[in-house]
This record gives C-alpha cells, structure tokens and sequence, in this order.
C-alpha cells in the first residue's frame, strides 16, 4: 500500500504528469501542489542507471508512480514478450508501483517498428488479444488497464466499431479500461464519429486510469496525436463528461511530449484537471487513492 | 497466420519499404503516408539524437538514406528505446550495406554510442577500498566504463575534422562520481594494463607481466612508472580502488 503512505505536498492525489527527463531540472527545483502523481513508460526508464536512474529513484521515493507501457504489442502478430513483462513486473516493484497500463494497438511483427498502429477490429482480433492480454496479467500478477489508441486509418475488414471493438476486448480480457480521451477526440475527427456517442459506449464502469492531451491539426485538417500543443476545449468537455458518467475519482494523467513548456504552464494544463474533479466529485484531498487494480 | 494479421504484416512491410512496397489494400494514400512519416521520424529521432557526428560529417542526405535502410533492413528485437542506437551500431558492423559509407563511420558510431551507454548503465558496485594500495591489492576498474579501440580519431571528429587520416587511438570513456560522461585517450600501453587489471591481478603483478612481455631491462623502474599511472587512472575515475 505503498501509495498511501506518501507523505507529499500535494493537495490532490489523483491528477499527474508524464515523467520526463527534460522535466526533471525544475521538478528538482519545486514539484507543484496539482501534482499527484507521476507516469513513466518502463520503455524508458527500467534498468536505467545512472544520473537518470538516480533521480527516478529520487522521485519515486517521494510521490506515486503509475507505469504505462508503449511496446508490448497487445495486438501484434510477434510473439508476446514475456521478458518485456517480467522486467516490467520488477521495475514497479523496485519503485512501488502498482498500476500499468498499455495500448490497445500493435508495434512489432518480427522486429519492431516503434509506434503504435491500428488493430483490424475484426471477432478474431478481439480473442487473440484479449488472450494476449490475459497472459499480460498472469505474467504481472495484476490487472492491467488497456488504452483505446488514436489511429490515422481504419484496417479494412472491420467487424465491429472502435467502441465496440474496446468494450469486447475488455471484457474478454477482464482487464480495465485506460480512457484517453484526447484519442477518442482526435479519432472522432478524423473519422466523422459523434466522440460523446462513442465515449458512452465504452466500459466505463472499469476505468482505471484517464490520459488528456493536446494534438496537432495539419492542413488538410487531420488531427494527429502529437502531445505537444495545449488541452483544446473540446477535450475537456470530453474529460468532464467522463468524469461524471464514471462517477468515481480516478487517476488522470496529462500527457506532454513534445514543445514542452515551463512548468507554470503545464502546471495550468494539470491544475484544470483538479478542477475539473472537483467539479464532478467534490474536494478530493482527503479521498485515499484506489488502488484500481487488485485483483 | 489469422486472416486480420494479413493486413498488419503488409502494413510492416510498406512502413519499413514505402517507396518499394504496395500499400496495405484498403488503405488511402494519404493516411498511409501520414504514418510512413511518423514512423519514420520517430526512428530517425533515436537515431540523430545518438549520433550527431556521425550526421553532420556524412551530410543529411546519406544520412538520411541510411536511417531508411536500418529502418528497412535490420530487425530491432529490443523493445527498449535507449537500445536502439546500438542496433544502429550492430546494422554498421554486421550487416551489408550496399550504400558507400566513409571507413571510419562505424568506429565514429560506436564511439558516439558509447557515450550513451555509459551515461545509462545500471551497474552495482561491488566492495572495494577508495584507498587501497593499487599496486598490492587487485583493483576495481569503473564498471560504468566502455574501452574503445579505433583505427581513427574519433574523439577530435567534428564537422572541420578535415585531416581525414587513420590513427590508432585508445580512449576510455566512463562515468564519474558525479555521474558525468568523461572519456581520456590512453596509449596501447595503458589499454594492455587495463586488460590485465581487469583479469584480477594486482598494480605489481600487471608491471611485473608487462616487464617480461616486453623484455624490459629494468622492471623496478616500470614498477614506479605503473604506480604513477594507476594513480593518475584513479584520480581521474577509471579505477575506482581496489577490490576488498
């Protein structure tokens, strides 16, 4: 129950920010109140030793950190690594971490490709990924939260529609649910889907964990989820929505990868998702953290 | 294979080929291209990140031709991001590449690669005394440390290395207690030191070994001369003491 014995400044434990290296210097210098907790890609950051390796530990010894993953391919025709798995079993418990999170999209057949691509939504594709998914869990001794992904093109062949296809391989996997809903947004764009209609079709009983994030819009008006610009309102609305159809707190993380600004600002971006909780569920800082994933 | 798993091994193999390969059916240019682009330059910021010499001094064009390549022809098993420029660094010295490529580019690489390397290493310490006696005691090198050997300068590379010519060179690249990246050119000597010290024997046995091997007329000489240096290897963070 290492979460709850943090002692830290923060005056709510359930919104966070994307640890990155970049970051690191002005987290040294003041980590601010709207700051909760902390996600890391084990991609990244297991077995990193080090000055890197060294601050991690640094900030893990001080704030909670959820783990989300980036190349397991839940849904790829490789073999699923079960070395990947193990090392990232290790790595939480090296840093008491008790909540991953991955994609449910694809990045490697025989080698990998390093992005995340769509899955055809098809009956096959939801047994063998759930499977894989299923074998995730066992190999990590927990239940693991699948991402609904942003993709740019819809697999030919579809069976089913992208909500349809999560809410099976959820249920099929008994897993949980990562809500992006910064993905849901840009999918609905550039796919012409109503994303209010859609987030409602989701499992969102089993919502263990909530990304937001800015995106990027190129000419011809697709919108491609870069993680680099600010939060549009459209996506807050989304957020808000969620956040009261859930109708639970839950861990929400912003996402920024790229043109990161100062912290003050990003310190904005993360001080709206307070907000935002309060809003649908009152003063949060006396709330313990779930622990969302015991099995 | 199921039959959904069609499209993805088509999809790999234009992501990887887009110029050479049909797009998945079904697919529109357009979006296909869109992650063409994305992928590709999600690679290639692993890659340039690594390796800035390396770019600068073949130009952005070659470059970049040889960033498609590894994409295209070498299988990258490690699911670890940080691994990435050293499959890089195995595409340059195993597989046949068919671009001509500068002589001293994979040395130039690997030395790039070690920097990174030894900046992320994970190595435990093992026991040893700061200040022990180097010369009686076998003595404990800096396990977050790369050895490099190259047939060029590749630490004085740099976009007005104009000389161009080999030279044999030594270097140590290491991380220090502040866990700073630090790199010192040794000559073969002190590389043929480091080697014995690094099988166990003590200061006095590595000179007593190097005397015969090179049929010194005055061993207790280089016995002072090794002192001196293992001093020195130690002041800089080289050798981190001797092993208790």
């Amino acid at each position: 129950m290492a979460r709850e014995t943090h002692t830290i400044e923060s005056e709510n434990r359930w919104s966070g920010l994307g640890f990155r290296r970049e970051l690191i210097p002005a987290l040294q210098q003041r980590v601010p109140a709207a700051i909760g907790f902390f996600e890391v890609a084990p991609e990244n950051w297991a077995g990193m030793g080090g000055r890197a390796g060294r601050d991690l530990r640094a900030f893990t010894e001080r704030y909670p950190f959820v783990c989300h993953g980036l190349s397991l391919s839940l849904g790829g025709p490789g073999p699923l690594d079960d070395l990947l798995l193990r090392r990232t079993r290790d790595f939480m418990r090296e840093h008491g971490m008790s909540l991953f999170t991955e994609h449910l999209s694809w990045c490697a057949d025989d080698g990998h490709l390093y992005d995340l691509l769509p899955i055809p939504m098809t009956e096959e594709a939801v047994r063998y990924t759930a499977e894989r998914i299923a074998r995730a869990q066992d190999i990590l001794g927990m239940r693991i939260g699948v991402e609904n992904a942003s993709t740019y093109i819809a697999p030919p062949g579809a069976e089913m529609t992208e909500a349809e296809f999560v809410r099976a391989v959820v249920e099929q996997a008994d897993c949980l649910l990562h809500l992006d809903v910064n993905n849901i947004y840009v999918n609905s764009q550039n796919f012409g889907f109503d994303p209010h209609a859609y987030l409602q079709q989701l499992p969102l009983e089993r919502t263990c964990y909530v990304h937001v994030a800015g995106h990027y819009v190129e000419d011809d008006g697709l919108l491609i989820d870069t993680h680099g610009s600010d939060v549009i309102d459209p996506v807050w609305e989304l957020l808000e929505a969620a956040y009261l159809s859930i109708g639970h707190p839950v861990l929400t993380c912003l996402e920024r990868d790229f043109n990161i600004p100062d912290m003050q600002t990003l310190t904005q971006e993360i001080t709206h998702i307070v907000r935002l909780q309060e809003r649908a569920f009152g003063r949060l800082s006396q709330v313990p953290a779930l622990r969302p994933n015991s099995r | 294979m199921l039959s959904f798993q069609k499209f993805q091994h088509e999809m790999a193999r234009h992501l990887r080929d887009p110029h050479h390969t049909p797009r998945p059916f079904g697919v529109p240019a357009g979006r296909m291209a869109v992650y063409n682009e994305l992928l590709f330059t999600n690679i290639c910021g692993f890659i340039d990140s690594c390796f800035p010499v390396c770019r600068q001094l073949l130009g952005e064009g070659p470059w970049r031709r040889l960033c498609r390549t590894f994409y295209r022809d070498w299988r990258s098993h490690t699911p670890w991001f940080r691994e990435i420029p050293g499959e890089f660094v195995r595409y340059l010295s195993e597989h046949a590449i068919t671009q001509p490529l500068p002589r001293w580019l994979a040395d130039l690489a690997r030395y790039e690669w070690a920097e990174l390397v030894v900046d992320v290493a994970d190595v435990a310490l093992p026991e040893h005394d700061p200040l022990g006696d180097l010369m009686l005691a076998p003595v404990l090198l800096n396990p977050a440390r790369v050895d490099v050997v190259s047939e060029w300068p590749v630490h004085r590379m740099e976009c007005k290395w104009q000389k161009r010519k080999a030279e044999t060179t030594f270097l140590i690249v290491f991380r220090d207690a502040r866990c700073d990246v630090k790199f010192t050119e040794i000559n073969a000597i002190t590389a043929h030191v480091i080697r014995l010290l690094e099988s166990g024997l003590t200061g006095q046995q590595t000179f007593a070994e190097l005397a015969k091997e090179m049929g010194h007329p005055d061993p207790d000489a280089l016995q002072g001369f090794g002192q001196a240096l293992l001093i020195s290897l130690r002041e800089q963070g080289v050798l981190l003491g001797t092993r208790t």
